[in-house]
């Protein structure tokens, strides 16, 4: 097999954000190259998807793509599929703290435990992950929000700024380039005057850099919220003792990868107040597009249904993939058929959590390009306070519900010395009133009709008609606005994806094992960003309705307080990249330490969180990685 | 499982269909002309009350129709409050005003809730009485896209259905329209 010519340039496995980029890069360049993607192929049309989403019963980040979640009967909730019995199943909304026939992830924490317990150094493990992908083409950023902030330039120098985790090995300079051809593959829409505030917290442009297109206005939402912080500042630290420094607060539009015109020939944003789960015009960019413009340079093929199952490796070369192609008949029974392919070279672009998993499912479940023991290890996440309120009476409604999810964020509190003692974060503004929080507007509109008070609205327990029910969801829904906080997460090499020694999905495949947990600095975090919440709440003279308890999964308690954490989808760290191949998987090009014509892609490479969303930089990364990959190929 | 309601072997009678758009604009405060308009491609109130006849069944639902003629002179919010019997404690509302909400649910959300069958409430609850937020009913069914598009909650908030915008760029940084422009009927007037 190994004297035989490789089939491919590249294999790449994963049809999503990296893998799409590269495809399309080194089918410019005139390499023959292969996709693996274990999903369905992207539909024709996106009306299938949009179909799905409208008549979804909960309109979950997963709602729109398959399996499409079910109920066995009218009084049973509405779950997803078992995992155990799918080709391609995947971490969901509605799985989240479920047993293993609807959670896909096996989670170290039991189902419904509440009040996990602190060990020897003041960390809370046990606790459930809470973020979730998806296993189609195109990959989970279908239903990315478009938030497209740079990272800052202490954010990837950790180490020798603060002295708390790691250096990315690369360099702020280093970036810049490859940010600015991410922003303009995405279709950025923002102005770097209206970014210049930011300086503060040191993020700073080349000169002269424009974005390919002007902004993307400021909802009244966040017109309202920048007046009201006017002003604004808040210490580094809420004790005492550590940064005591005071921080201004004030909100900047977001550079975001939605359409402020037509771009790539596609339409203009029309404000459906809908980028997660499904854009229905496709005026925010997704993989697909690129996946397109990668199928146009005729040198890129996909294989659908193709599940790779095998990183073969021998001595310190990958020598092929073998690959599960799935398929169902027509009484919905899957079969599958094995196959291998080969390539000069490869690269594993399939989620940081998927990737981990089949690097130590290859070679037998003995792992493949983990001499480093860090692979599934720091998984992290931005993971994520939610703090909701309604505006004053008094004051002119703000209209939520209108406009993409979020357009404008506090960015101001990214940076500062107290990042030596607790986590920073960044301040995202929604546009979609309690949608997040409460689950509205359904679950006020119930309230009224049915006179209960689920969504905290109706303290009375009226039932309302006519006019009178119109009015009063009219002042409450155009009232309510929300700020979900994103942390920049302590890496931590207990929390962790290992192969499930039981579980597996339809094709037999081990399922991925999650322990994971939160560590004092980053629950420091969450305390300031809870109280600068409430200050800016109060300041505005806003009515604030967050009750985060210990109700259960997704609860902790720190300090004596009671916090509920959500994911952001934003998975990192399980395949970290370094200068030392003792610390850390791949290298600066995200090329393994182990395995040097594999390349292992996506925001898993990241060491640490950072402060700014991860898709532009998971991206730009991807480009970093095509000229090492092209210097490979001996291009 | 197929949740379907069946379609009725014969088309229900266009003045039963009439009276429950009559009807409905009286329970959601719209005027009957946005629910059941003059040229009507979409035709939600002949779906509407067909779902509904076919989840209640005839008898209900006749009783409900013949409660509304009896009373569908008198101004739209005495109609709603009367038939909602909004002024009755909630544990002692009729199984006929319980149907009367789903209407009110499916008009605004575009989904069947059945009758009588609420949502959980929240935990964790202080003293003061405020709790987690809790999470609606599970609705039986979403009827059709079209339903979801044209649910009368996103004119309430003076917007559009998450997912189906038919605002131009940047409308999100102006003032909406008046709720009256979203076809509320914000007159006292018959609501036809």
């Amino acid at each position: 097999m190994s004297a035989a010519t490789p089939q491919y340039d590249v294999i790449i496995i994963g049809a999503g954000v990296s893998g799409n980029t590269i495809a399309w890069q080194l089918g410019l360049a005139g390499k023959k190259v292969l996709i693996l993607e274990a999903g369905v192929a992207v539909p024709d049309s996106r009306e299938e998807y949009m179909e799905n989403f409208y008549l979804a019963l909960a309109k979950t980040p997963e709602s729109p793509y398959p399996a499409i979640a079910e109920r066995k009967s009218v009084k049973d909730s509405i779950v997803q599929p078992d995992p155990a019995k799918l080709p391609t199943p995947r971490a969901t909304v509605l799985g989240l703290g479920g047993a293993p026939d609807t959670s896909y992830l096996i989670q170290a924490q039991p189902n419904g435990r509440t009040n996990p317990p602190t060990d020897k150094n003041g960390n809370v493990r046990g606790l459930q992950f809470s973020s979730t992908y998806e296993r189609v083409g195109g990959g989970t950023s279908w239903h990315w929000l478009g938030t497209s902030l740079r990272e800052l330039e202490n954010d990837i120098r950790m180490k020798t700024k603060y002295d708390v985790f790691y250096d990315w090995p690369v360099t702020y300079t280093e970036l810049q380039p490859l940010w600015a051809k991410a922003e303009k593959t995405i279709g950025v829409a923002a102005s770097t005057a209206q970014q210049e505030p930011l300086q503060v917290v040191g993020l700073v442009y080349p000169p002269g850099y424009q974005y390919p297109m002007g902004p993307i206005p400021m909802s009244i939402v966040d017109q309202t919220v920048s007046t009201g912080v006017a002003g604004m500042q808040v210490p580094g630290m809420l004790d005492s003792e550590g940064d005591t420094r005071l921080y201004d607060v004030f909100v900047t539009p977001t550079p975001q990868g939605r359409n402020s015109e037509p771009y790539q020939d596609r339409r203009v944003c029309a404000g459906n107040t809908n980028c997660i789960p499904i854009c229905p015009i496709q005026a925010k960019w997704d993989p697909t597009v690129t996946l397109g413009e990668a199928l146009d340079t005729g040198n890129v093929t996909v294989s659908y249904q193709s599940v790779a199952v095998n990183i073969a490796v021998q001595g310190k070369s990958v020598t092929q993939i073998d690959y599960l192609v799935w398929s169902k008949d027509a009484s919905g029974k899957l079969s599958s058929v094995k196959k291998s392919v080969t390539g000069k070279l490869y690269v594993l672009a399939a989620h940081a959590i998927e990737n981990a998993k089949l690097l130590l499912l290859s070679n037998n479940k003995q792992g493949i390009c983990n001499s480093s023991d860090q692979v599934g290890r720091n998984l992290m996440d931005h993971v994520l306070y939610l703090s909701w309120a309604l505006i004053s009476e008094n004051d002119n409604p703000i209209w939520g519900y209108r406009g993409p999810l979020a357009t404008s964020g506090i960015e101001s509190l990214r940076d500062g010395d107290f990042r030596k003692y607790r986590s920073a974060f960044r301040m995202e503004i929604g546009n979609e009133g309690w949608n997040f929080s409460s689950s509205d507007p359904y679950n006020t509109t119930m309230d009224y009709i049915q006179g209960t008070n689920n969504a905290q609205l109706n303290p009375n327990k009226q039932r309302l008609g006519g006019l009178a029910l119109v009015q009063k969801l009219n002042s409450l829904f155009t009232r309510q606005f929300r700020i979900g906080v994103m942390f920049d997460q302590a890496p931590l090499a207990e929390n962790r994806v290992t192969l499930d020694p039981t579980n597996t999905d339809g094709l037999g495949i081990p399922r991925p094992h999650i322990d994971y947990g939160l560590d004092p600095y980053t629950m420091e975090g969450f305390r300031v960003a809870k109280d600068v919440c409430t200050k800016i709440y109060q300041r505005m003279g806003a009515t604030e309705f967050t009750k985060p308890g210990i109700g259960g999964t997704g609860d902790f308690t720190y300090k004596g307080q009671n916090y509920h954490y959500y994911g952001a989808g934003h998975v990192m760290g399980t395949h970290r990249m370094g200068n030392d191949p003792c610390t850390s998987v791949v290298d600066a090009n995200q090329r393994s330490h182990d395995v040097p014509n594999l390349w292992i892609v996506g925001s898993g490479s990241f060491p640490t969180v950072a402060t700014a969303n991860p898709t532009l930089t998971l991206m730009a990364l991807a480009f970093k990685s095509v000229q090492s990959i092209l210097s490979a190929l001996g291009s | 499982m197929n949740t379907q309601a069946t379609a009725p072997s014969t088309p229900a009678p266009e003045a039963d269909v009439q009276d429950f758009a009559n009807m409905s604009a009286a329970l959601t405060g719209f005027l009957s002309s946005v629910l059941k308009p003059k040229l009507d491609p979409v035709g939600l109130a002949r779906t509407y009350y067909e779902f509904a006849l076919s989840q209640a069944g005839a008898s209900q639902m006749s009783a409900l129709l013949n409660a509304f003629r009896a009373i569908q002179k008198q101004p739209p919010q005495t109609i709603a409050d009367t038939l909602l019997e909004t002024e009755k404690p909630n544990d002692k509302v009729s199984a006929q005003a319980l149907l009367a909400q789903s209407i009110v649910a499916l008009w605004y959300l575009g989904a069947w809730y059945i009758p009588g069958v609420k949502g959980s409430p929240g935990n964790n609850c202080d003293p003061g009485g405020q709790c987690n937020p809790g999470f609606p009913p599970t609705p039986l069914q979403i009827v059709s896209s079209e339903a979801y598009t044209n649910g009368l909650v996103w004119k309430v908030m003076q917007s559009h259905p998450m997912g189906y915008s038919p605002f131009t760029f940047g409308y999100w940084s102006q003032p909406p329209g008046s709720l009256s422009s979203f076809g509320v009927n914000t007159g006292n007037g018959g609501g036809q």
